[in-house]
């Protein structure tokens, strides 16, 4: 124990270094984990979460209540996250190979400078430029093919729109984590291969995915602990909030932001946090179990 | 275009090309070329319905080739006049000093916690890590910062949220450990430079490809923040750039929905349901900013951007 302290002494620096982050993170991600009590509680804002008086499991007769709205956004948040962690990932790595493949370096740097830019535009400014094209009567889609299509009113559309919208913004910018391990990998191995006879095809087959796995396992692993969250802005700016669509674009995130602002009864929406929580901390933890039986040197922790 | 480019042959460093790369390039190329024009043409058709006269966007909807030009639309953008500046102010005060803290705490918690020796380390590495398997909501971090940290209407509830996050903390910290020779802290300890002196005069200097990446989208989500903005800030001085845009937005649902409101009402929204052009001119003014500095950053996005192993 001595030695301990007396390393900690030492280290004096490192523990003074390290002192703001800690606090940081200890006020802003720590104390609203325990403000998840709310669950638990009959909340009343005046006295506050810690102090509002425990009623068990009553907040989670909310769900039962509820249970299509709740039953609803659940199936869509997991629904959106399977379908853009998919699409997603297969879009990113193909992206980075095929900008990697590549000969005229120049233009190729070019093209992805455009490609990234969407990434850098809110969901409060994209929800603008989406309308420009599908708005009803003055929208882009609408007028250059002549039909007349009222999107913002039909859910069955909106899950092709939010993926379309998402690879448009996301896929640019998701490229460039990969290109970056693509840069790393040693040329040699490819003039080897060149020899032996390889083509292409059995190149990219052989050494560059094999060599993007690692990366690709940390994207998923760190994605598993948000399968409950949900790109809020997406969900909540882009289909403007439109009761007409719930259906398919309520999410449980873009739920509890609503909640906030309507602020009557908290105790469906804290039920529902406790829930969202809960599951992707479960899932984050079988995930990275699962990876560390098959391969240890990929996952987490 | 893209033939007359693989036709010139001085680019590729190969000496030989058979037809089939040649084809196989074209395709290629013919693709990228097709999926950059997907991601920038809705960039393109905001700065081009900015500048659209309203009447044409009415009449024949948005488009990339349209009847009449005009310049209403900026004119009415800047007859927010005050609003506007303010707005602007406060974004950047946000965006700056947030990036700025959020750099320093974070680069010096990477520091520490890539000491060898120190027996903080694996706590400190694990503290970390739990709020990315683990964490409050919104609805619980919206009653602490609201209820107990008493954060309504400060621009502290805007810069701490998104300040410091472990991803980043973990991009900095693998920086460390691979780019930054250990020898060269060393020396310095040797000379008798202090833990202080070592961590401001050595390691963050040379960490500059990585605070630059780091900090760029950092710098990013601070301007595109309207969420903390819009649960935390209701007065208008203190109203970032975003929120004018979530409450145009606003505006015009409420236009929409309610057909019979008094004239009173309407006039003190700005007459009119916010107009195309008008609409699309601010949606420029906002994101514009960006769009200038991005290239001067983009270098540093590859080399800077490496996630190591999370593991400490």
């Amino acid at each position: 124990m001595k030695g301990f302290f007396s390393n900690i002494w030492k280290h004096r620096a490192h523990v003074v270094m390290a002192l703001p982050g800690f606090l940081i993170l200890f006020f802003i991600m720590y104390v609203p984990m325990a403000g998840l009590v709310m669950a638990f509680k009959k909340f009343d804002y005046q006295l506050g979460i810690f102090a509002s008086p425990w009623c068990g499991l009553d907040n989670f007769k909310f769900l039962v209540q509820s249970w299509k709205t709740f039953v609803n956004m659940t199936k869509n948040t997991v629904f959106y996250y399977l379908m853009f962690t998919a699409v997603g990932t297969v879009l990113n790595v193909t992206l980075a190979i095929a900008i990697d493949q590549m000969r005229l370096k120049r233009a190729a740097k070019t093209m992805q400078t455009l490609m990234i830019i969407p990434v850098f535009i809110s969901y409060a400014a994209v929800q603008f430029i989406v309308y420009a094209f599908l708005a009803k009567d003055t929208g882009l889609i609408n007028n250059s093919l002549g039909l007349n299509v009222s999107f913002y009113s039909k859910a069955a559309y909106w899950p092709w729109i939010l993926l379309i919208v998402k690879i448009w913004k996301d896929t640019g910018y998701g490229s460039v984590l990969y290109m970056s391990v693509l840069a790393g990998i040693d040329t040699s191995l490819y003039e080897a291969a060149e020899i032996d006879g390889a083509n292409k095809w059995q190149q990219i087959k052989h050494i560059t995915i094999p060599s993007l796995v690692p990366m690709i396992t940390v994207m998923l692993l760190l994605s598993v602990g948000n399968v409950m969250r949900s790109d809020t802005g997406l969900f909540y700016q882009v289909t403007r909030n439109n009761g007409i669509l719930y259906s398919t674009t309520q999410v449980i995130d873009s739920y509890v932001l609503g909640q906030i602002f309507k602020s009557s009864n908290f105790g469906f929406p804290a039920a529902t946090s406790f829930f969202q929580s809960v599951i992707g901390l479960l899932l984050m933890l079988v995930a990275n179990f699962t990876v560390r039986k098959i391969e240890p040197e990929n996952a987490l922790f | 275009m893209e033939k007359t480019a693989v036709a010139t042959p001085i680019k590729f460093n190969h000496k030989h090309l058979s037809p089939k790369i040649i084809i196989g390039q074209t395709i290629l190329t013919i693709l990228i070329i097709a999926f950059t024009i997907f991601c920038f043409a809705p960039v393109l058709l905001t700065f081009i319905s900015a500048f659209t006269d309203e009447m044409t966007i009415n009449q024949n909807g948005f488009s990339f080739w349209p009847e009449k030009w005009s310049m209403t639309g900026m004119n009415s953008v800047l007859k927010y006049g005050d609003k506007l500046f303010s707005s602007y102010a406060v974004t950047i005060f946000v965006t700056v000093a947030g990036t700025f803290l959020g750099l320093l705490v974070m680069s010096m918690y990477a520091y520490a916690i890539s000491r060898k020796g120190f027996k903080l380390t694996k706590f400190l590495s694990i503290f970390l890590l739990i709020p990315m398997l683990f964490n409050g909501g919104q609805l619980s971090g919206y009653m602490i910062f609201t209820r107990y940290y008493g954060l309504k209407n400060n621009l502290l509830a805007l810069i701490l949220p998104l300040c410091v996050s472990t991803m980043n903390v973990i991009i900095l910290r693998t920086y460390i450990v691979n780019s930054i020779p250990g020898e060269l802290m060393e020396a310095a300890k040797i000379d008798g430079a202090g833990d202080y002196r070592t961590f401001f005069q050595i390691t963050l200097p040379l960490l500059k490809p990585s605070l630059a990446a780091v900090g760029f989208m950092m710098a990013t989500a601070y301007w595109n923040d309207w969420q903390n903005a819009l649960l935390y800030i209701s007065n208008d001085k203190l109203k970032p750039l975003q929120l004018l845009l979530v409450n145009i937005q606003k505006n015009i649902s409420f236009l929409l929905n309610n057909t019979n409101v008094p004239a009173s009402v309407r006039a003190a929204m700005g007459g009119a349901i916010p107009q195309y052009s008008a609409t699309m001119a601010t949606v420029l003014v906002v994101i514009g900013p960006i769009m200038v500095v991005y290239p001067f950053f983009q270098k540093y996005f590859i080399k800077g951007l490496t996630v190591g192993s999370v593991k400490g």
